[in-house]
């Protein structure tokens, strides 16, 4: 394991940030911080960087404890959201910054550095800007110079907080992809911080989602995506239908639809929720394995889906589908027409916290 | 009219001729007169005469004691305004607003004031005015005295001028310098200093003037001792009661020569500063990511 | 743990060097500033409540307040006007010299007050350039109250023009067009919009203005002509009092002085106070 951490406590004044975290990183994986503003991931990354304490808990590098060990001794590379590129210094002396802050007797010659520096510029694509400063350059330079700025001293992980925040969508795009293959490349242990799903699941190895300082989930983003362990990791993870029922003697009833629930086998029963993201869900003409019936109130054509809109009987409001227009066609849906619902995977869970 | 403000936002031609000329008679009249005086003055007798009054001992040995109290009382108060701000600005804590209250307090003491606290501290009827007398040291009355009251009435000067220039640039930098494995030192001085350089100048060029003009409160510790405890405007006080007016503005003279080039250095520290700041707003970037695609 | 991290001295940071640089500071402030500035106090018990009453409300004394408050106050108010005017007249409008003007309010600060001083007295005196052509008129400046005043116009200028200046600076002309949009006419736009959102920093500028007139003494004495119950400023009755060895009628006339200073310094961090919160409204 490249970092641990261990029952990880942080308050700020009398907010609980991080509630008794527990995680592990493995070696030369790239894992994303997954979860909305404040749920303390940037606290998390901090605390792993050392440039925030824990209350409790420890910080494990490579097995060594590291909780008490200061920031400039952790070997950690750090990459700021807003860049914090030394203003006054030129790209090439930016990313020489780290090697010429060693005492003498470990920093290597001028030359040395000197080739180093236009290695790390060559390596972020960026060689020709080595005497340019920082406010010369775009957003998504500046993110790349931070990023040779924060491997130049070779460090043992890697952290980002949210490397792409600050940057238009285009390039946000553009700057993932080539951060997923840079990683590839060099192989470094890696943790990045962000609030965008899209972008934890185009670029992790894993992704770790927090919700209000604790961990809701840890897996690949496949696992995630498919297999949402809470109420919260489900809808974070894009728009989803919830339609409410009951479980009762390890079977869920949603709707008209009684389906076996064995993880909720064991007696508790009582309201429960069910979640079904809008391409999970099939439109039939008979009622059998439906929750049941809907009316047709929109339908568009984007690229190639259909997406509808159904008012569901009863007054039970609104659904929202994905098709594919290979398997359906739009001229047999038409608005006002009744369809049945019928989910082709379901994650139910109790009610109690689906909030 | 400033390019920024449409036609609807500005006066009549004639109101705004009126309002540029009332401005200028102003100026004119409260401040550039003044200076004006003071030249005229100090040459009424030509200028052998003004030389004279310049390099006449006591001249000297007043410039010599201005010089050396400025000499003191700047670096004194730069470390005191560098250290002051950078426990304010980079971190976090209790009284942090009482702390900027109480280093602003020396400006609004009237200077006369300042002088006096030293006295009653250092002075014979003072506090520790026996023990001093007993060990033969001289404060109040002496260069001590006068090095005192400079640095209490420049005292706010750096610091001030520093807090909010460090609290602007956040901690982010110098947190980016740590884990790239820089020491405290390191990080203050290839990280912050370049960055706070020309508050600081700003800081220390109003504290210089400062320390060398002030007069008041020199003025009670002072003791008026000519060739020993007089400073530059301490004479020219002694030499205007004297009648000796020519000697007295050719030395007025030499300090407004200080206050212009303060001012000139003043409005280029503000020029390079809002250059630089216009620089990092302007620069747009040329060339963007769609070379690495 | 969470209660007590709440009541904790300081923030944690990673920020090296807060314990020197903060003892460091603490301790200088406390040498040059605090120590002396509370033994003032403490000499000032010495004299007893109704010594220290005596003292201060003495007619003599009474008088000098008098003048320094009447002075202060004069100035301030012409300040008030003039110092909006030339920073409406830098922000506004271009001209040639403007750059010049612009360093030159500055001058007050950096001109020593002994200089401004005997300066304007030249000025100012019967035969000087401007004096000259007032004497005439019956309006004597030099050696009379007027003439304090007019050397508190001088140390006051820039502490108003420095407070409004920025804040007409950031003022958004949205504002302005808006008012214009709505059928207002310039005046009423000026009266209506502009001069209340820089109300905070007019008042700052006139309390700042206000205050250093009280405690000013190297401009004044020269021009003030220092007549008893006439044109005798309080601070240099602090002066006089030393020179009669009269150490304990000093200290409490510059307590009842610093009291008036520390009042009007709460009053200006309040309207500061307002002026951001105004500002960031």
């Amino acid at each position: 394991m490249s970092i641990e951490i261990r029952n990880v406590n942080k308050y700020f004044g009398t907010y609980h940030a991080l509630r008794d975290v527990n995680l592990e990183f493995a070696s030369g994986e790239l894992t994303a911080l997954l979860g909305p503003s404040g749920c303390g991931k940037t606290s998390l990354l901090r605390i792993i960087a050392g440039l925030e304490q824990p209350d409790s808990g420890q910080v494990l590098l490579h097995g060594e404890d590291s909780t008490d060990r200061h920031v400039r001794e952790r070997r950690v590379g750090f990459v700021f959201q807003h860049y914090a590129l030394f203003r006054h210094m030129t790209v090439a002396e930016n990313v020489a910054f780290g090697l010429t802050v060693k005492p003498r007797s470990q920093r290597p010659s001028k030359q040395a550095i000197r080739k180093k520096v236009m290695e790390l510029l060559d390596l972020v694509q960026l060689g020709f800007v080595a005497d340019r400063y920082p406010n010369q350059l775009s957003g998504g330079q500046r993110q790349r110079i931070a990023l040779a700025r924060a491997l130049a001293v070779e460090p043992k992980v890697l952290l980002l907080d949210e490397p792409f925040g600050a940057l238009d969508a285009s390039v946000r795009k553009e700057l993932r992809r080539w951060l997923r293959r840079l990683h590839d490349e060099i192989h470094v242990t890696s943790v990045f911080v962000t609030h965008d799903q899209e972008e934890a699941m185009e670029v992790a190895d894993r992704v770790v989602v927090m919700n209000k300082g604790v961990v809701e989930q840890v897996g690949t983003p496949d696992e995630i995506y498919d297999n949402p362990a809470t109420p919260f990791v489900s809808r974070f993870l894009g728009s989803v239908n919830l339609f409410h029922g009951r479980i009762h003697n390890g079977w869920a009833h949603i709707g008209d639809l009684r389906q076996e629930a064995p993880a909720h086998a064991n007696g508790s029963s009582g309201p429960a929720v069910a979640f079904l993201r809008p391409h999970e869900i099939d439109l039939s003409d008979q009622p059998e394995g439906s929750i049941g019936a809907a009316t047709i109130t929109s339908i568009r054509i984007v690229g190639p889906l259909l997406r509808l809109e159904l008012e569901r009987e009863g007054g039970e409001g609104l659904v929202e589908v994905e098709l594919p227009r290979e398997r359906y066609d739009a001229r047999t849906l038409p608005i006002g027409r009744k369809v049945y619902i019928r989910p082709r995977q379901m994650r139910v869970f109790v009610e109690k916290n689906a909030s | 009219m400033s390019s920024k403000h449409s036609l609807v936002l500005t006066e009549a031609p004639w109101l705004r001729v009126v309002l540029i000329t009332l401005t200028l008679t102003f100026v004119a009249l409260f401040l550039l007169l003044p200076l004006a005086a003071v030249i005229t003055e100090a040459l009424r007798n030509g200028v052998e005469a003004y030389w004279e009054a310049i390099v006449e001992p006591d001249a000297l040995a007043a410039i010599r004691l201005t010089l050396t109290a400025a000499a003191i009382a700047v670096p004194l108060n730069l470390v005191f305004g560098v250290c002051a701000a950078w426990a304010i600005a980079k971190h976090d804590f209790r009284g942090k607003n009482l702390l900027v209250t109480l280093i602003d307090l020396p400006f609004a003491v009237s200077p006369v004031i300042s002088g006096l606290i030293y006295v009653l501290m250092f002075g014979m009827q003072g506090w520790l005015g026996p023990w001093l007398a007993e060990h033969d040291i001289k404060i109040v009355f002496a260069v001590p005295g006068i090095v005192l009251a400079t640095i209490f009435v420049t005292f706010p000067f750096v610091a001030r001028e520093l807090i909010p220039v460090m609290q602007e640039q956040g901690t982010e930098e110098e947190e980016a310098a740590l884990t790239l494995g820089a020491n405290g030192w390191q990080t203050f001085w290839r990280v912050t200093l370049p960055n706070i350089k020309w508050g600081l100048l700003y800081g220390v060029i109003l504290c210089n003037a400062r320390a060398m003009g002030e007069f008041g409160a020199v003025s009670v510790v002072s003791g008026h001792i000519r060739g020993q405890t007089n400073t530059l405007p301490l004479h020219v006080e002694i030499l205007y009661n004297e009648y000796n007016f020519v000697a007295a503005f050719a030395t007025a003279s030499l300090l407004a020569l200080l206050a212009l080039v303060t001012l000139a250095v003043k409005s280029f520290v503000e020029w390079r500063a809002a250059q630089q700041a216009a620089a990092a707003r302007n620069a747009e970037p040329p060339a963007s990511v769609g070379s690495l695609a | 743990m969470a209660s007590a991290s709440a009541f904790t001295f300081k923030r944690p940071s990673v920020i090296p060097g807060f314990g020197i640089t903060l003892g460091f500071a603490l301790f200088y402030l406390s040498l040059i500033v605090l120590i002396p500035l509370s033994s003032t106090f403490l000499k000032s018990t010495e004299l007893g409540w109704d010594g220290f009453w005596q003292t201060v409300t003495h007619p003599r004394v009474v008088a000098s307040y008098r003048v320094s408050f009447g002075a202060s106050l004069a100035a301030a108010a012409v300040n008030l006007f003039a110092g909006l005017l030339v920073a409406w007249v830098l922000v506004r409008y271009r001209f040639p010299g403007k750059r010049l003007i612009d360093a030159l309010v500055d001058l007050p600060f950096a001109l020593p007050t002994a200089v401004a001083g005997i300066s304007l007295t030249a000025l100012y005196a019967g035969n000087g350039w401007i004096g000259q052509y007032l004497e005439p008129l019956g309006l004597k400046v030099a050696f009379t109250p007027v003439g304090i005043t007019v050397a508190l116009i001088f140390i006051g200028l820039p502490f108003v023009v420095r407070s409004v200046q920025p804040v007409l600076q950031e003022l958004e002309p949205e504002l302005e067009e808006a008012a214009a949009s709505l059928g207002a006419s310039r005046f009423t736009t000026f009266r209506r919009v502009i001069l209340p959102s820089l109300m905070p920093a007019l008042l700052t500028g006139f309390a700042l203005a206000f205050a250093r007139g009280l405690g000013e003494y190297g401009s004044v004495i020269f021009i003030a002509g220092n007549m008893p119950m006439i044109s005798e400023i309080t601070p240099l009755l602090i002066i006089t009092k030393l020179e009669q060895y009269d150490y304990a009628g000093a200290t409490a006339i510059a307590v009842a002085m610093l009291l008036i200073s520390f009042v009007l310094l709460l009053l200006i961090n309040l309207l500061q106070w307002w002026s951001r919160k105004r500002h960031t409204e």
